[in-house]
This record gives C-alpha cells, structure tokens and sequence, in this order.
C-alpha cells in the first residue's frame, strides 16, 4: 500500500536536553578558569586566552599580537622550535595559536592520557617562550610575504578594507596581520616586551572542556601555571567608531571573475539588551539558507552562489555586513536588489517569518553543546562579552519573549539604508559603469590596501 | 584505546536494494541522516563534466510533495542543518536535526529519492545553472591558485580517463545542460540499489527501521548499468604547465598516480606525506621553509579515489626566489628518503598522529555518519574504524621509502602558477 506523503511528519514528542554546567575556579597564580567535565569521550580541549588580541598593537606596530602570539610556539623551555613541535606531536596533540581582534588564543586539542603532558608544554609556551632572534628573523619574514600573498585574495580585499572604512579612527581598523610598513620596523624586542606586558596570569583565562576531573585539573594547572608575574595594563584607547553617510567604495581586480560586494555599517554592542532581537531580525533577512537575500539573489536570479548578512562583534563594537561574490555583470542589479530586501525589511516582517527563525534558534540548541570545542567557543563568547553567568540557562526563554514589537523596533534602529557604506571589488571595466547607472554617489577608488587612488 | 573505535551498528538490505546502517548514540538528543549514492563526476562524459555536481544542487529544487525553497526550510525550521557534496566518486546528503524529528528527515530524503522529476521545471535547471556556474567563479576562477586542481587532474589522466576533469565542470559544459540530462541522470544512477542510507544518533533500533521502510520500501529498483571503465594508460613521461595567474607568489605543484583508496600503499602515502610535510619537522617543511628560507609554506598529501590516487607535493616560493630552486631542494629531500630512508622518531610521530585523529574524529555525529557511510560504501563493512587505522599500525619504518621508490620515481606534471607579467620562468 502507498503511504500519503502529501504532509511532513510531525515530531514524535519533547526531546530530552539538560544543559551541562560549567564551573568557575581561580589557580594559585590568580589565574582564572572555566571548566566544563564531559565524557563520553577521552578527548579535552583547551583553550589560553590572552587579553591583547590586534586591538593591543601599539601605535604603528600593527601585526605585534600575531606575530608575538606565533612566536612563543617557536621554542620554549629547553626546546627550540623544532624539538617543542616534535614534544607536542608526539602526543598527538593539536596546537594551535591564533590572533583575531580581541584575544590571543592557544588553543590544545589532547587524549585525556596526554593532558598532563600537554600542559606542561602549553606552561612551557605561555610562560617561557624562547623568543630567540633567529627564529624572530625568519617568522617575519614569513608574515610579510603572508600579508602580500592576500592582497590577491578578492574576498580577503573586500572583508579587510570594509572593516576599515566601517571602524575607521578605532583600534579594530587595521587588520590582525599588520601593514607591511608596520611590521618592517619591528625588532625582536617588541616582541619580548610585549609578551612580558601581557601574558600574565591576570590578563588570561584558561577554558578546558572534556574529559578530566576538576580536581585532577585544578592539580596539573596549578603545578605548571607557576608565574605570579603581574604588569599594569590599559585597555586600549576607548572607542570613537563614527556613524557615516552612505558611500560607495571601488577596488579594482583586473579581469576579476566575480564581483566580491559588502555592505553594512556602523552597529550597536553585543552587550545590548535588544541582541536577541535584532539577531531574528537578521535572520530573516539574511542569516539562513532560507533568508530573503539568499531566496532571491540565490534562487530566483541565480546571481550568486550564496549571500549572507550578520551582525559582527567584536568586544568593544558591533557592526552590520552583507556579504556575497557575484557575476560582473550583475553587480549593480544585485545592490539594487539588495538594497529591495533591506526596504522591504523595514516596511514588513511577518508572524510566520518570526516563528520559523525563533523555531531555528531554539530547536537547534541542544546541538551547539556537541563538541567540546564548540562548548569552548560558547563559554568564551560569554567571557569575552561579560554576558550573564546564566546566559545558556535563559537563551530559549530570551528567543522565545522577543516581541514582535521589539523586533520591529531593532528593525528600524538598527538597519540603517542612510548609513549604508558599500565596497565592490572587481574589473574596473565591467563593473564602473553599471554603478553609475545605479547612485549618484561618488565612486571613491582605492587601491587593495585601502590607500585613495 | 581501540575499543571506542569499534562501531556497534546494525545493517539492512531492503528489499529494493537500499543498504541502510543504523547507529546509535545518544550523547544529545540529535539524529543524523546520511545518503551517499555512488554516481560522481567519474560517471560523467566528455561534453557532459559536471553533471553529477549540478544534479545534486537539483535535489534541493523540492520533489513531488516538497515545493521548491521547502527542503531547506523544513530542515531549518527543525533546527538541523544540512548539506550535501559530490566528489569523484559519489554524491552524499546529509542533515543533522533534533531526534524527535527523524521522521521528518526520512520523508525528505525518500520523497526526493523516489519522486524528484514529478516537481522538475525548466525554471529550476536554469535558476541553479546559474548558481553553479556562480560557485565556479566563486570557488576557483576568481581564487588564487583556484585553477591548480583541474590542471593537474586533466594532465595527469588522459582525456578517456573518468578523472580527467574537475568536479565541478568545464563552464562550457555547465551552460548547455538541459532537462532530459536532469531525467535520465536521475533514472540511471538515483536510485535505491545505487545508494547507501546511514542512521545515527539518539533513536531506538526498531523505531528507526520501521521508519526508514516506511518512507523507502515502496521505491522501486534502479535498472543495473554499466560500470565506467577505466584506460589502463599511464603517464609516459614527465609534463611541465605553466600557468599566469592573478597571485603574487609563485607555486610549484608535482603530481604523480599512485594508490587507490584503502590500498595498503595508501596508508603508507599518508604517512610519507606527513614525514614531509605534516609539522615542522616534516622534511620538506624543515628544509625548504625552516632552515633555506626559500619556501613560505610546503604541503604534501595522498589524495586517492575508488579508481586510482595522486601523491601531491605544494610549495608556495619566497618573493624573489625562483621555482627551479624549491624544485632542486623537493628532489634532494625525496633522493634523501629513498636512499637513506626515515628514523624510527619520524615515524613513531607520525602514527600517534594518526592514532589520536582517529579518536579525534569521532567527535562530530555528522561527519562520524558520514565516515561509517564511507566504509560501508567502499569497504562493505560499516564497523572498519579499527581495519582502517590496522592500515597504519602494521608498517614499520622501512614501509616509507620503499613507498617512495615505487611511486615517485615515475613521470609526474609538474605545474608552475605564477604572477602575470613574469617572463623568464622556466
């Protein structure tokens, strides 16, 4: 007999989920630390923050944190570079240093057997980097052939110079690798000095998920994590990001296959009590497969193979982004419809919209506590943005009570068509044209480094 | 340690031929739902390359009981999430949802298994026509580097060889696509027979097969077709291509035919690829990177497929230094190896890698469904974590250069991409 399909199945009763809990705990040092027991696997994760992402670089030594942070990785202890990567790979643990604008991450992906081992060796990085000039010399060198190698990168170009223009006059405007000029005059100083200033216990946080006893760990951090070092730290210079007029940046890429298109501008905090509702907000426009931009430039034009916007934060500052590469020739139908969707954002959004994102966000929860570097990441959002110890504990219940009224509200405050700063990069040729037919702005031309042409 | 490893699965042939392998975990309240159908972009012919990638995009177009824009947002509003890939060899789809919606998922996958043409239109092919044509632009002619792979592959395998063009298509060939390709593609290789079905996660062994046979044991068999054939030609000398593209360093690629997948050899490739290249102190790393400082990076790896495999070797020059010098350097390292062979320390570094990634990986449901999917369709055997890591563990050190002398001794392509406006490269 034929089953009816004609109907989708409905779900077959309440799915059981209890949120796992972390726990707070300080060492002997002052250091903090958040951890979380799982395990039903013998895998931990960890991860070393360190307050001084990017936005810590001094003046004129953009590039300082990343190269510090890759540094320390290069020799530490009675290890050079080579012996401390063979010490950690003999394990088979996964290190990884990485940068962004905020925080320096060391992050350890470890079997639980080899935890103890792993630690010695994060200690060994974090506390007794090396830092010899040779090692200086050579990864320097490597990061400035790094930061030339992307200026080809159309995605790269477009992402880094919209980030410019939006926070321009703040310390998120120079991308975490640095400018070349910046990093040519750095010695091996700079480095040393900064790594002393900022890797103190008081300025970091360890965050460990997995599967280990907190007793068990609080013993092996506290046996390694030794150094009471202190320094005084400011933050860095309070932020003047300035609201903008519309305006329309160009990059040319010669015979570029695609146009890389972002607009967005200027946002509110993560901190705001209104996130939730303006994060729906996005979501219906573009935080989805199933959002209006990717429904119309995706699946009715066919002009792109995905568009997508979102709210982006950094600790100090939030911005709005759309972002999408498509065909040169319709780059300028593409804004126009872009800039449809953000009217008709803003003229309606209807219960059903609202329900389907709310139902995404809520069913979807249990699941970004899977892994244990998700939950990692979880817990150092909720850190990095001082959000409430109970944050996880109320999540459905603040996407639930957003109002359609609140969304509403978010809607009109916090995409703003006035504001919108657009960036294409692209062929000169093709794309130049079609953009006059489209504004009456000027096109203001710059160079991949964001220099006025 | 190993014991983890072994996969506690249940396994069901129905009786339209579709496998179906059901594994349980219930760590979180979450299903995954995997369906690999073994029809890539080896099934293609010249004229016709990227079908097989174009077709999959198809099957997100809605089905006989799914309107168009649905698939996507049923998952979604389930708060899964979904997606799918076709690679050389298969076309594989996969969502991951709350468990009490597994049903749903079953109903999606089996609608558009058995009744995908009822809903087809014109409107849809040439709406994702133009999206893939779009993933082209985006993913390789508009990349640096991004036209690296397909260079190799079309030189590396003659023109009759099911290897020879990339995934995604020569764009001559994606503009001309036309419905009856959509129909009779989907006859041929879409149906229950051709496929292999994965349950995992948070469910009860009876419920999920009562399930997974209502919404798939009334899809009808597939008819049986031929197997591609493969030319038994092989590169007969050495092929230099160079390349100008939009890039600001110069890279140099070699490529030679080695292992197919799950070969012995191919463990034993996976290993020498990460005794040069896998750390700092990987050979090539060390020397070219490292210690001459005439490389930014260095990557060498075993790619291998159902047919046959490729051993590559990737490194990206310093500004200012010349190919020709990484090229002398990468021959002196190789020579090294299989004269000399490699310590008993590299290699012991190089299986605990191995060994933890194994654990590793069995972190995610979804990307574990997919990798029992694997097994099940290449080896038969769902439960082959353990076979496969056995793979690794029964080498010893001398495996590694004698790996190395049987393959990389033989012609290779050899590829230069370089900035446009270089005129003396040779």
């Amino acid at each position: 007999m034929k089953i009816d399909r004609s109907n989708p199945p409905q779900s077959s009763g309440k799915v059981k989920f209890t949120l796992p809990k972390f726990e707070r705990f300080e060492l002997k040092n002052g250091m903090n630390v958040l951890f979380m027991q799982k395990n039903h696997l013998p895998v931990v994760k960890i991860n070393l923050q360190v307050n001084c992402g990017s936005s810590f670089d001094p003046i004129g030594k953009s590039g300082l944190a990343f190269l510090t942070a890759h540094l320390i990785g290069e020799g530490a202890g009675e290890y050079n570079s080579l012996q401390l990567d063979e010490e950690i790979e003999s394990l088979g643990t996964l290190f990884d240093p990485s940068t962004d604008n905020d925080i320096v991450n060391l992050s350890m992906l470890a079997l639980s057997d080899k935890l103890e081992r792993s630690f010695e060796l994060l200690a060994l990085i974090y506390q007794s980097p090396q830092l010899n000039d040779d090692d200086f010399n050579r990864e320097k060198n490597k990061l400035l052939a790094k930061i030339v190698q992307n200026l080809n990168e159309p995605s790269f170009v477009a992402s880094s110079n919209f980030d410019k223009i939006v926070l321009k006059n703040t310390f998120y405007e120079n991308s975490v690798l640095g400018k070349t000029k910046d990093v040519e005059t750095f010695s091996n100083s700079d480095v040393i000095n900064f790594h002393k200033k900022y890797f103190v216990p008081s300025n970091s946080l360890m965050i460990v998920v997995g599967n280990v006893t907190k007793n068990n760990l609080e013993e092996m951090l506290n046996k390694y994590f030794t150094t009471f070092a202190t320094s005084i730290i400011e933050p860095p210079k309070p932020i003047i990001a300035e609201k903008q007029n519309s305006k329309f940046y160009f990059i040319h890429q010669e015979n570029a296959a695609q146009s890389e298109i972002r607009i967005g501008h200027l946002s509110n905090k993560r901190t705001e009590p209104d996130y939730f509702a303006k994060n729906i907000a996005n979501s219906v426009l573009g935080g989805q497969f199933s959002s209006r931009l990717n429904l119309n430039l995706r699946e009715a034009k066919g002009f792109t193979y995905g568009i997508h916007s979102a709210f982006i934060y950094y600790k100090n500052v939030g911005y709005f982004e759309i972002s999408t590469s498509v065909n040169g020739k319709d780059t300028a139908e593409s804004i126009s419809e872009i800039n449809k969707e953000l009217a008709g954002l803003k003229l309606e959004i209807t219960d059903n919209e609202i329900d389907f994102v709310k139902s995404y966000f809520i069913k979807r929860f249990p699941a970004t506590f899977e892994t244990n570097s998700q939950i990692v990441n979880s817990l150092s959002n909720l850190v990095k943005f001082s959000l409430p110890e109970n944050y996880f504990d109320n999540y459905i219940q603040n996407i639930s009570n957003c109002s359609k009224a609140e969304i509403e509200k978010s809607i009109i405050e916090h995409f703003r068509t006035d504001e919108l700063i657009y960036l294409i990069v692209g062929d000169r040729e093709v794309v130049i044209p079609q953009l006059k037919q489209i504004t009456n702005l000027e096109i203001i031309e710059l160079d991949v480094e964001g220099n006025l042409v | 340690m190993n014991e983890i490893l072994n996969i506690k699965y249940e396994k069901h042939i129905l009786d339209n031929g579709l496998e179906v392998v059901l594994y349980q975990d219930k760590t979180l309240p979450i299903v995954s739902v995997n369906l690999w159908y073994k029809a890539g972009s080896a099934n293609e012919v010249e004229g016709k390359t990227g079908f097989a990638h174009l077709f999959e995009h198809m099957m997100f177009q809605g089905s006989k009981n799914v309107p168009k824009e649905k698939h996507f947002k049923f998952i979604e509003e389930a708060g899964g999430t979904l997606n799918g890939s076709t690679s050389l060899d298969r076309t594989n789809y996969y969502e991951t949802l709350p468990s009490n919606l597994l049903e749903l998922a079953l109903w999606l996958e089996s609608d558009r298994m058995g009744f995908l043409l009822e809903s087809l239109t014109q409107e849809k092919l040439d709406n994702q026509k133009d999206v893939v044509m779009n993933e082209r632009r985006q993913r390789y002619d508009n990349q640096p580097y991004g036209l690296s792979w397909e260079i190799i592959f079309s030189n590396l395998f003659p023109k009759n060889h099911p290897y020879h063009w990339p995934t995604i298509g020569w764009m001559k060939d994606i503009e001309k696509f036309e419905l009856t390709d959509v129909i009779d593609f989907f006859k041929k290789y879409y149906s229950p027979n051709n496929a292999s079905l994965v349950v995992a996660g948070d469910f009860e062994y009876s419920d999920a097969l009562l399930l997974v046979k209502k919404y798939f044991d009334e899809i009808p068999k597939g008819k049986p077709f031929t197997q591609i054939s493969v030319p038994t030609e092989k590169l007969a000398e050495n092929k230099k291509i160079i390349h100008k593209d939009n890039v600001q360093l110069s890279k140099i690629y070699f490529a030679w035919e080695t292992a197919k997948l799950f070969d012995q050899d191919d463990a034993t490739l996976d290993i020498l690829s990460d005794i040069l290249s896998g750390s700092k102190n990987g050979r090539l790393f060390k020397s070219l990177v490292f210690e001459k400082e005439i490389a930014q990076d260095v990557a060498s790896f075993q790619y291998s497929a159902s047919l046959t495999g490729m051993f590559i070797i990737i490194a990206t020059a310093k500004p200012g230094v010349d190919l020709s010098e990484l090229k002398v350097e990468i021959e002196a390292v190789l020579d090294e190896i299989m004269a000399n062979g490699i310590t008993e320390k590299e290699f012991n570094r190089s299986i605990n890698t191995v060994k933890s990634s194994f654990i590793y990986s069995l972190q995610n449901l979804n990307s574990l469904a997919n990798q029992i999917n694997h097994y099940n369709t290449s080896l038969g055997e769902p439960n082959s974590l353990i076979l496969d890591l056995e793979r690794f563990e029964k080498l010893n050190v001398n495996s590694i250069n004698e790996v190395a002398k049987k393959y990389l001794k033989n012609p290779y392509v050899e590829l230069h991409i370089v900035p446009k406006g270089v005129i003396n490269e040779n």
